[in-house]
């Protein structure tokens, strides 16, 4: 289980690269709205990219509990678990 | 749910398939237990005579409707059909919930809040609400990162503003309601459509409607603290309805609509909800989310259904633009779109040019745009351009806009310039007028605040006297908050009076977002100073400028960041914090903050000038 969520973890950190610079390190602590400064387009491409990678759908609602890199990659991890 | 036809039962959001797989492999394994009956959408050819918007309610509308075959069609984000309402079951399903509502205690003129999400519950219960006499309101779903908290104190506001009896949410959203109405002392009721569903249809009359009755509330902006609900009575609602049916689309047999707006917004409601059934056309809709996400499938849903009516705000047309991409276009035919509506915020030409460019090789016909103005507090529509000629333009001076509020036509080319588009003229019973400060009247082309009278007005905004007297002129002339000017008797609207700030096609009262700021500690009362600047791209940033008494680097750093996230929490978008000294920020002489003269002072401070757009939205 753990390394599946690593799994996720890592991935995402890897779309989330485009918000920064390539140097910046995002670590699970990263605030997706103060440091990396996603509004609400990029969040919608953000999701895409998340749907499409993980082969999940995002149900909007669980958006409005997730501020954290942590928060977003166990929230992937959930839907992911739940669907198999 | 007796006719509904349900594949899931439960919400689309909850359910939402898995959305990578292309429409071409739709013969997944997975995917195959999920849509088990192939299920038809309602017809676009009715069986009955087509009559437009000439009934003096909303339930006699659906009484007739309900008689012929069109109807609700609602897909999913892979763009399969989920479920069907036609409006023959959409009567019946409607007038049960209405003495179910009526069965705990309701009583009519009480209100009713209902979370809406693209579903065919939200309709049935809207529905259901005027069938027992109850004034439904829409309450949005929350979109925003992080927003939870900020969310329940948004429904709280409305539940109170609007001061409901009873509060209805899907499983998605119940718990945040559940939140919101936490001690509240007024609402009676509060829970899901199945658990209304649940109760015993008692067998209690449904008395028709009175056309001087409420039909429903509107809330309008995301305003955090003090929501207005706008009062929208059955007759300013049927005659707004039958001007956009009749004069705005003139509707026609054959016609079909597709739609993503939200249903908690006016444009969704009232044009993509209610305007269609008044005239006994079937709609398509996509939830506004999968839109978002994916906006290919609003234009194959156009596409493959043949769809005639289409609305939009210029920032889904820009999604559409930038997201679709050209190997897309080849299972495109849009040629059936006659009616591209495009509103809700100030439209810029080059958007509706670079996406009649985008789609062209996709059969999109540049003559269906369809500009209009309006407002929720003109039930929806204001004015209409005429259908089927496409969008027209005027090119004036920038310069000479912005100093002396003059539209002057482009004599030379070099000059830099400002360019409008053409919203075309009032509905029948309506006036547009453009007044200056002193509120005289302007003649042509002279730019100042735009304001309208006619039988869609509202009443006032709910229980909110001092708002409605602001907004509601003698004469019962409405101040839409818009600039503009006229040109041989069309609406131009150049911009919006600084106090509403409009990024992604979202208002955003400057006010709430001075009001945040006001909440923290270190801000004093009138010393926050919000506003949006619009560089050339037509991208609108919010600035707030804070007058700050900190001195340390990391106080002045965690009240900038708090205050960023503060914002976004809110209204989703980020914006620029500029701290300054006490006694920066411009004040009237009545000492209240100037935003027009602190927009100058920061574009100054900043050198920003010549990246900004030429806008007359200041007075």
């Amino acid at each position: 289980m753990a390394s599946d969520y690593n799994d996720v973890l890592q991935k995402l950190c890897h779309h989330l690269k485009q918000f920064t610079g390539p140097d910046a390190e995002i670590t699970p602590e990263t605030d997706l709205i103060n440091q990396l400064a996603i509004d609400s387009v990029k969040l919608l491409n953000l999701i895409m990219e998340i749907e499409d990678e993980f082969d999940i759908s995002v149900p909007i609602n669980a958006l409005a509990d997730v501020q954290t890199v942590h928060e977003l990659a166990t929230l992937i991890h959930q839907i992911r678990t739940a669907n198999k | 749910m007796t006719s509904t036809i349900n594949l899931e039962g439960k919400t689309l959001s909850s359910t939402i398939a898995k959305l990578n797989a292309p429409l071409t492999q739709a013969f997944d394994p997975r995917l195959l237990n999920e849509s088990p009956i192939a299920i038809t959408p309602t017809p676009t050819h009715n069986t009955q005579t087509q009559r437009l918007a000439d009934f003096e309610t909303l339930t006699a509308a659906l009484e007739y409707a309900a008689v012929g075959t069109a109807g609700y069609n609602f897909y999913d984000a892979r763009g399969n059909l989920r479920s069907v309402l036609p409006y023959q079951a959409l009567r019946q399903n409607a007038r049960n919930s209405a003495q179910r509502l009526l069965s705990i205690g309701l009583t009519s003129g009480d209100r009713v809040a209902i979370i809406a999400d693209t579903t065919p519950e939200f309709v049935e219960l809207f529905f259901a609400c005027r069938f027992a006499g109850l004034i439904p309101f829409a309450m949005p779903v929350p979109v925003n990162l992080g927003s939870h908290a900020v969310y329940v104190q948004q429904l709280r506001g409305m539940l109170e503003a609007g001061q409901a009896s009873a509060a209805v949410a899907n499983v998605d959203y119940i718990n945040f309601l559940e939140e919101a109405a936490e001690g509240s002392q007024q609402l009676r009721w509060v829970g899901t459509p199945e658990q209304l569903g649940k109760f015993p249809v008692p067998d209690v009359a449904l008395p028709p409607n009175h056309p001087d009755e409420i039909a429903y509330l509107q809330f309008t902006s995301g305003s955090t603290r003090v929501p207005r609900g706008v009062i929208i009575t059955e007759r300013a609602l049927m005659s707004n309805l039958q001007g956009i049916v009749r004069h705005g689309l003139e509707i026609h047999a054959g016609d079909r609509c597709a739609s993503w707006l939200p249903f908690y917004h006016d444009m969704g409601l009232v044009g993509m909800v209610m305007a269609p059934m008044v005239a006994q056309v079937s709609v398509d809709y996509l939830a506004t989310r999968d839109f978002a996400i994916r906006p290919l499938q609003w234009l194959r849903l156009i596409s493959r259904n043949r769809a005639t009516v289409a609305f939009s705000q210029p920032f889904g047309l820009k999604l559409c633009t930038l997201r679709v991409r050209d190997s897309d276009l080849e299972d495109l035919d849009l040629s059936s779109w006659r009616a591209a509506g495009v509103g809700a915020e100030m439209i810029r030409p080059d958007t509706l040019r670079n996406f009649a460019e985008k789609f062209a090789p996709a059969g999109f016909d540049a003559r269906a745009f369809l500009p209009c103005y309006g407002l929720a507090e003109s039930t929806l529509a204001v004015t209409f351009s005429q259908v089927g000629q496409g969008f027209q333009s005027l090119r004036v001076d920038a310069g000479t806009l912005v100093d002396r509020k003059m539209a002057i036509r482009l004599q030379a080319d070099g000059r830099k310039y400002s360019e409008f588009v053409n919203c075309g003229r009032a509905l029948p019973e309506h006036t547009v007028k453009v007044v200056d400060d002193a509120g005289q009247l302007l003649p042509d082309l002279r730019v100042g605040s735009v304001l309208v009278q006619g039988s869609s007005i509202m009443t006032g905004y709910f229980n909110n006297p001092e708002d409605t007297r602001k907004t509601l002129q003698p004469g019962n002339w409405l101040d839409t908050g818009d600039l503009g000017f006229l040109f041989d008797g069309d609406l131009y609207v150049t911009g919006r009076r600084t106090d509403v700030i409009i990024v992604n096609g979202r208002n955003i009262r400057a006010q709430d977002i001075e009001e945040l700021a006001e909440q923290q500690p270190e801000v004093r009362t009138r010393e926050a100073s919000a506003f949006g600047i619009t560089d050339a791209n037509d991208a609108t940033t919010i600035v707030l400028v804070i007058e700050c008494r900190l001195t340390s680097v990391t106080d002045r750093q965690s009240l900038t960041s708090r205050l960023q996230r503060l914002v976004y929490m809110a209204f989703g978008v980020n914006c620029l914090v500029e701290l300054v000294p006490p006694h920066t920020l411009p004040r009237t002489s009545s000492g209240k903050l100037s935003r027009f003269a602190a927009r100058q002072g920061f574009i100054q401070r900043t050198n920003l000038t010549d990246q900004l757009s030429a806008e007359s939205g200041d007075i």
